[in-house]
Formats: structure tokens, sequence, C-alpha cells
């Protein structure tokens, strides 16, 4: 006798986003199932990995980071050359790390400057990740938007308290915004209420649950994730059908276990090899609760990543 | 005692003075003294609710940031933080005082009698006997005598007597010529359990006195104690009288309470005070009524667990701790006298069952008043006082919890917020076009503050005009001067100086906004975690039923507006008022509903909410105006959703 397998009944489906401009421009979104529930329904747009760069040289990234990266790290355009040329990235994520009040404090102006010539450096969509600290996030992000104006950036982190600011400037200079919230479903969905309140277009938002790598929480994350998916496809809850974007490679490179060289632990083992894979293990969890767009660091753990995702995805 | 030197404070515009050891703290000196200060946190120095101006003498005090400079140098201090130096004289400013005046505004017409089915057979009785005198033939015992006289004329038997009415029957009955009234007294049984109830006589008294027939109904809150005197043989309220809790100077809520209860001598403090104002409004009933009040023989008393635990002079410690046990949920009755409460000797007192250390004998009381046990309709009842305690359930069943959501409700921790009482802010309307309030206070009088149900009417009116988002903050590009920065974040101004009792604005602040949202986020989550434990979905009950004093003020289509109430048809809510006195006074009238109170106590299944993970979901979800979830809040969302449409550019500036 034939068993019949059991299937979930989707009543929604998750917005399609297009980031980017022109030729390379991708799409996010669209799905129909949970993630890669393929015999269940569609994913139209496999999720998407964007590349980080730093606006200026990282300073506690370990060696096993930095190495794919070396003599360009003090170069914005040039690493995210490098990025699409040697590594193939179809997107790509400029950390505004020097931005920083806390940090070097670097100004809107020059800020502005940099992400502009990384924007006209390349040709696929760019992601640009403030402090959030509010107040310097606006004035940064004032003026990045409108040297920008047109190439449909994704912005972020934009979070309730300058939510107002930011998603005016996106709206104003056509950008796409990252909505940002520490980790629940609620908060989220009130975040995406208050975007629309505001006018921002469903089609320029995408969603930033707040993740953390494995080992520090990522359940958390997951779980959120994984409630956000249920009701945007089974509970047609069109305030939570948005891609879901994951800025996960700072969160695992700053742990401890992927810092500390063997040399300083030696029952720790190989430091590459053990940040690489607590990248692409933190990324394939987080893919697997409903990412994307993924933002991540390492060349091999990216491959390892799209590995995965073609085998779950092979007919 | 000790060497201390004695001074002299004079407290204005009472006009009292008090003596006191130099180094007294104020607020206890205006305690002792008799002048009423708002204390709400207790006297800790944080809630900044009892400032009085030092008009002459020096005081040492602790300063903290709830005292401005302009303040401070004005002479203005926290009473609680300073301690008396010299000779003084004090003026209490006008909204730091507890007024009672203002208690005595006639609360609406609301108290509906829901309760059906019930015969009037109050459980204090009074017979009449005419006795043979003894005789030689017939010389049985006084109390023989008394008891045969009883189960002829009345068919009593199964009696107990209470000794003391042994200790005066021979007198009394010879004072009587034979002649004598009886009272007895009965409690709760389980009449389906086959109970059999056994009367007990608490007094005797020389001949016929059957129509001085009274007891006295009471509901003892946190903040308000109320109470009546009712007439047994009619069935009527002869007199009604409430008073603040004399409590309220040691703290505003049960939780400071509880705290002060844990220093030397603080329970006995908190019991006396309380004992104090019950006696208090049991002379103002005596003066209302002319009944002697050593006629009363009964009093039947609903209050919250803590209340009613330190009436009863219970250490309330573990209702506050985990696993949050009370004493006990039964009491047995309690002599009035043994509590010092001014009543007949013989008086007696019942305290309605409670069901946890946070759902207590107000709410079965309440629950017995609006007749919830009797019908099989699916009705949510609410009781919004200092906390907010929810049940749902009919005939068959019934759920409680009690969802901290804290003294919003009641102007607590609102920038500019008081009880609502003369001169405080009720009604609000906000003009669209404009953005300028529309005010109506307590007593048509200049407004000194904010009430509970004024703070939801204005922020409903705040939010249905756009001057507030769905998540409560300000918006900051409206062309009116009502919004602007402070301290606190952003503020509307709902009346300015020149308009006010204070002399100073009174506003509204982000942090009072919130604070609300968190009050109603609190009760709406209770509702819905309560409603799906139980395997109901959503919101849609039958009827609502809304108790409490605050609670008969509420707008109910505002209460909506901000997500506090479900969003039902208007027809589907009731309103009783002060639900725990009712219960009282009917339980008074009838011991069908002293046994159904016993039933209600028995079948109400407690959940406890601050450990709930469902709950905390729940919570972060209703911290939304009305709620992250637009479909449980349909009409609400509409008209919200009208009126974003029309005006979706303007509040687009980069």
């Amino acid at each position: 006798m034939a068993i019949e397998i059991p299937k979930t009944t989707y009543t929604g489906k998750i917005k399609e986003i297009k980031l980017g401009k022109d030729e390379k421009a991708v799409v996010v979104g669209g799905e129909s199932c949970y993630p890669f529930y393929l015999f269940e329904g569609e994913m139209p747009h496999l999720p998407r990995i964007a590349m980080e760069v730093y606006d200026s040289p990282p300073e506690e990234w370990p060696e096993a980071a930095l190495e794919p990266f070396a003599g360009i790290t003090d170069d914005p355009a040039a690493w995210a050359r490098k990025c699409i040329d040697d590594y193939g990235a179809e997107m790509l994520c400029l950390q505004l790390a020097s931005t920083d009040p806390n940090g070097l404090d670097r100004g809107a102006k020059e800020a502005a400057e940099v992400v502009k010539k990384v924007a006209d450096a390349v040709d696929v969509p760019l992601i640009v990740w403030g402090t959030a600290n509010h107040d310097k996030d606006v004035e940064v992000f004032r003026k990045v938007t409108e040297v920008c104006h047109g190439k449909n950036l994704i912005i972020g982190p934009v979070e309730e308290g300058d939510h107002k600011q930011l998603g005016a400037a996106a709206i104003g200079y056509q950008h796409t915004v990252a909505a940002s919230t520490p980790i629940d479903i609620n908060l989220a969905k009130q975040l995406n209420i208050l975007l629309g309140n505001l006018g921002v277009p469903d089609e320029l938002i995408v969603m930033d649950p707040t993740v953390s790598g494995i080992g520090y929480g990522i359940e958390y994350a997951y779980s959120v994730m994984e409630r956000m998916r249920m009701a945007a496809l089974t509970q047609q809850d069109d305030k939570l059908q948005f891609p879901i974007i994951c800025n996960i490679a700072k969160e695992v490179w700053k742990a401890k276990e992927a810092q500390i060289s063997e040399k300083d632990d030696p029952t720790m083992g190989d430091a590459k090899k053990r940040g690489v894979l607590l990248e692409a293990m933190s990324a394939m969890c987080l893919l697997i609760a409903g990412a994307d767009v993924l933002i991540m660091r390492h060349p091999e753990a990216i491959k390892l990543v799209k590995d995965m995702m073609a085998e779950l995805t092979a007919a | 005692m000790t060497g201390k030197k004695k001074l002299k404070v004079h407290f204005k515009p009472d006009n009292v003075e008090i003596v006191v050891d130099q180094g007294e703290n104020l607020l206890q000196a205006a305690i002792a003294a008799g002048v009423r200060i708002y204390a709400s946190c207790g006297g800790a120095g944080t809630c900044g609710t009892c400032k009085v101006q030092i008009e002459e003498g020096e005081v040492e005090t602790t300063r903290t940031d709830k005292i401005s400079d302009q303040e401070f140098s004005k002479g203005i201090r926290q009473a609680c933080q300073s301690r008396v130096l010299s000779d003084l004289s004090v003026y209490v400013p006008v909204e730091s005082r507890l007024e009672k005046a203002v208690l005595a505004r006639e609360q609406k017409q609301v108290s509906e009698v829901l309760a059906t089915g019930w015969r009037f057979v109050p459980p204090l009785t009074k017979y009449f006997v005419e006795l043979p005198s003894p005789t030689l033939d017939d010389n049985t015992s006084d109390l023989s005598r008394l008891l045969r006289g009883l189960r002829q004329r009345y068919r009593l038997s199964n009696l107990s007597i209470d000794f003391h009415v042994v200790q005066k029957l021979a007198s009394t009955l010879r004072d009587g010529n034979w002649k004598a009234t009886v009272t007895t007294l009965v409690t709760a049984v389980k009449p389906r359990a086959g109970d059999r109830r056994r009367p007990r006589v608490i007094n005797i008294e020389a001949g016929d006195t059957r129509d001085k027939h009274h007891s006295l109904a009471f509901d003892i809150g946190t903040t308000t104690v109320c109470g009546q005197l009712l007439d047994l043989n009619r069935g009527r309220v002869v007199a009604e009288s409430m008073a603040y809790n004399g409590q309220i100077s040691y703290g505003e809520d049960v939780i400071t309470r509880i705290a002060y209860c844990q220093k030397t001598g603080g329970l006995k403090k908190l019991q006396q005070a309380v004992v104090a104002t019950i006696n208090g409004i049991i002379e103002e009933l005596q003066a209302q009524s002319k009944v002697d009040a050593e006629r009363i023989g009964h009093l039947m008393v609903a209050g919250n667990t803590t209340m009613t635990q330190i009436l009863l002079g219970l250490n309330p410690q573990h209702l506050r701790l985990t696993p949050y046990t009370p004493v006990a949920n039964f009491f047995p009755p309690v002599p009035a006298s043994s509590l010092g409460i001014k009543a007949g000797d013989h008086a007696q007192i019942f305290l309605f069952p409670a069901v946890a250390s946070y759902v207590g004998g107000d709410i079965v009381s309440g629950i017995v008043g609006a007749g919830v046990h009797q019908r099989k309709v699916l009705t949510f009842f609410m009781d919004i006082g200092t906390n907010g305690e929810i049940v749902i359930g009919n005939s068959d069943w019934m759920v409680t919890a009690s969802c901290s959501a804290g003294p919003a409700f009641e102007g607590g921790g609102i920038k500019h917020g008081i009880i609502a009482a003369e001169g405080a802010i009720e009604d609000v309307e906000i003009n669209p076009s404009n953005y300028e309030p529309k005010v109506g206070t307590i007593g048509s009088v200049k407004p000194k503050g904010i009430c509970g149900s004024g703070l939801i009417n204005a922020v409903a009116e705040l939010l249905a005009t756009g001057v507030i988002g769905q998540n409560g903050k300000f918006n900051q590009n409206l062309p009116t001067k009502r919004v602007r920065p402070s301290a606190d974040g952003y503020e509307y101004v709902l009346a300015w100086a020149k308009e006010t009792q204070t002399g100073s604005d009174i506003v509204i602040t982000e942090v009072d906004i919130d604070n609300l949202m968190r009050a109603k986020a609190a009760m709406y989550a209770g509702c819905k975690t309560l409603s799906k434990s139980v395997g109901i979905g959503g919101c849609d009950f039958d009827q609502v039923v809304i108790a409490g004093a605050f609670g008969s003020n509420i707008d109910v289509k505002r209460a909506i507006t901000i997500g506090l109430l479900p969003d039902l048809p208007e027809e589907r809510f009731i309103f009783i008022g002060n639900g725990a006195l009712l219960g009282a006074r009917l339980t008074s009238f009838s011991t069908d509903l002293l046994d159904d109170a016993r039933r209600v106590a028995q079948m109400m299944t407690n959940l406890e909410l601050s450990e709930n993970v469902d709950f905390m979901n729940n919570y972060v979800a209703a911290l939304f105006l009305p709620h992250t979830n637009a479909e449980e809040f349909p009409t609400v969302s509409k008209r919200l959703a009208s009126k974003s449409n029309n005006n979706p550019k303007e509040r687009i500036k980069v």
C-alpha cells in the first residue's frame, strides 16, 4: 500500500524584490514553500551571497580571513573588484565600519565618497551597512543615498529608532531598506508596518532579523526566522512576506572559536579550516531557516555553501 | 526615650501642626499629622509625587533627579527624602495632595445586578422568641429553654452557640422579660456535596430588635476602600462611602506594600492603616444612616489576596516570591473586634475566598456579582484596578490570570498622572486639522493632571490624528507647537501653564505613552494567552464584563482604538462598576450566592503568566497601536488606514 506523505498547504508567497540596477541586478524571494522544500512548492530564485568589503583595513580579523584579500584591504574599490573578478561575487556588502563614533568616526561626506567609488567600480547589487548608531547612520546615509541616487543600494540596518529618516531617504533616492530588528518576530512585523505607514513601498523592503553564529545563540535566530516563514507562507501574514537578509560573517569571525590561532590553543586545530567551517555551517543553518541573502566573508566558506545549495536543489 | 529635640511642623493649607523628634522623616510626620500626601513609591524617593514646599525652617534632604534646579531653589523637596531639622512651615501643593472629596464624585450609574435566580436569604438572620418563664416544674437551663423555643417556633436545630452569648444569656433573657432576639450566622457550604448548614448563634438581645438588622459590605482595594451599610430586612443599601486606603502613603502598589511589611513593625502599621480607613468609613456610614454600629453583626469583605492577608495580619511575603503561595484561600469567619474594627462585639467578618496570590477575593466577588458563573455564554471578565485581573469562562469552567499591568491606568508612572479625582483630565478630543486639543476634567475645573481614562482617550486621539505613530512615537514634523522635544523625548502639551491649576504645562510624554502601551499590552496579551490556553482561537466573546471603578469611565471605542479591549461590537461590553463591592453586597443578601462564591473560587484555574513564554510573545505583539496583527482589530485598522491614505506624502521629509 502506498504511503501518502502529508504536505503543508501554503497560502502565501514571499515577495519578489529586485536588488541592484541594470544587467547585474538580482531578484530574491518569491518562495512558495519552506526553504528547500521543493517537493511542496517553488523557490524561483536561489538565495544570494554578498561578499563583505570594509571601508577601512579591518583590525581584528584573524589571519585566515585576511589572507584572501591580502594587499588590497586599504582600497575598498579594489577589494570589491577582487571579490567579483577572482571570487565570482554576485553581490557585495560594504561595511562602513570607519564611521563608528566609537572608532575612527569618519565623517558622512568621506563615507559617501567611498561608497560612490565602490558603487561606480562595480555593477553587482551593493549593500551598504552602517554602525547602528542612529544619529550617525542618519547623517551618513543622507549623504550616501544622495550621491548614489538611483543605484538601488540596499541600506541597513534600518531600525525603529531611525526608520523615518532612513526610510525617507530610501524613498527619495530610490534605494532598498534592510529593516533590522532584535530577534523578535513581532518587532520585525511592527517595523515593516511602520515603514509601510511612512510610505516605503513593499518592493523596497527586505528584513534583517539579527542573527548570530553557531555557539552564540543561532537557535534563537533560527526559530524566529522559521516562525516568520510560517506566518508568511501559511498564515498569509503579508507584513512578514519579505526576503530575509542575514549579516552573518561579522558574527562568526569575531567569535573566539574563529579568532584563536592554533598556536595559542593547539586543541582547537587548524585555524583556517575552523573559521571557514564555522562560517559555512552558520550560513547553512540560516539558509535552512529561510535566509534569502547572506553576507559572507571567506571565499572558501562561500564555495562550500554554494555547493551545498546546488546539492539541495539538484533535480 | 532619647533626648532628641522636639520640633513643631506646621502643614498648609490643612493648617495642622505636629510635634516630632528632630530628624524625623517629613513624610512620616505628615502621615502622623493626618495630612494626606501622595507617595506612590512608598517613600523610596523614586516617584517624585510627594513634593512639598518648605516655607520656613530647615530640612536635610537627599536630593534626587526628581527635583529640578528651579524647584530646589524655590524650597521644593521630596517629603520622603527630607528630615526635619528645625521648626517648619510646609506647604503641600495641590498635585501632591490626596483629596477625599474627589472620591465622592458621582460614579456613573453602571452597577448592574447581573446575577439572577438567587433567593433573598441573608446569611445573617434574626429570630425573635417569647419564652415561658422558668418555674419549679420547668427549671431547665436558660440555654435549653432558648434552644427549645427556637426549635418550636422556627424549627431551628443543629445550632452552635458562641460562648459570649452564653455569658450574657441569663441577664439578657431576664432583662427582656423572656422576650429576646437571637442573631444567627451561616457560612458557605457545598450544597451538592450534601453538607449541612449549621447556624451559629452569635448574639442575643433583649426584646424584639428585628427591625434593626444591618450588615456591611466592603471592597478593600489597593487604592480605595468602599463600604456600604445594608438593611437586611429590606435588602437595600442604606448608606455608602469611600476613602483612599490609608496604606497609600506607604506605597502605591501591592508589591511596595508587601515589601513594606518586611520592615520591622511594617505589617502592623499597614494593618492599622487599613483598619483605620475601614473604621472611618463605618463612622461615616453611621452618621449618614443613624444606625448604631453596635447593631452590625456581619461584614462581607472582598479584597485582593494581599489586601486580605494584610487586613488579617498575615505576612504577605510569600505572595511575591516564586512560587507565589498565599497563606490560605478560604478563611473562617473572623471576629471584627479581634482586628480592631468598630462594629458590634459579636460581629463576624467573612472574607471572600481567593484563587491565587494575584487573583483574590475581589475577583471571585466580581464574578459572582456579575453572574458569570450562572450563564452558558462565553464571558470575558476584566477588573481594571492597580492590577489587572482577567477571567474567561462560563457556568462550567473558568480560567483566570493576573496581568501585571502596573499603575498606569490609575495615573501611576505617568508624568502628570493623578488618580481619577477633581481636576483630572478625563476627556480629550484632538482636532485633526490643527492638532489642538479640547480637554474635559472631572468636576469641570482647571486641570491639574491626567487620570488613566484620560490617558487612554488622549492616546487614542493622538493615534487617530496621526500625532503619534503605531509605535507610540511622536511625529516630529507636524505644524504645531504642542509637540515639542523635552528631557524625556518628545511630548504633547495638553494644557498650557496658564490654563492649569498647577501653573505648569500638562503634557503627555513618550515615556507615558510607553507605560500605557505596556499596561494595555499586558491586559490584552493576558486575554490572548488565557483564551489560547483553553483552546479558543481569538477573542470573540459573547460578552465582556468590565469591573473596576476605573472601568466604568472607559470610553469603549477609544479603548479598542489603542488595543486595550478586543475589537467587538460595543453592545457586548457591560460595565458593572465596582464588581467586588457588588458581589459583597449580593452575598450579604443571599446565602445561595455565598455558596456560589465558594464554588467559583474552587472552579477557577489560575494561569501564572509571569513565566509563560506564550504570554511574552503576545505581549510584544500587543506593544503596538492597536496591535501588531492588524486583523485582530479590523475596525480600528480600517479607520487608521483611511487616515494614512489621506496624506502619505506629507510625512515624508528627508
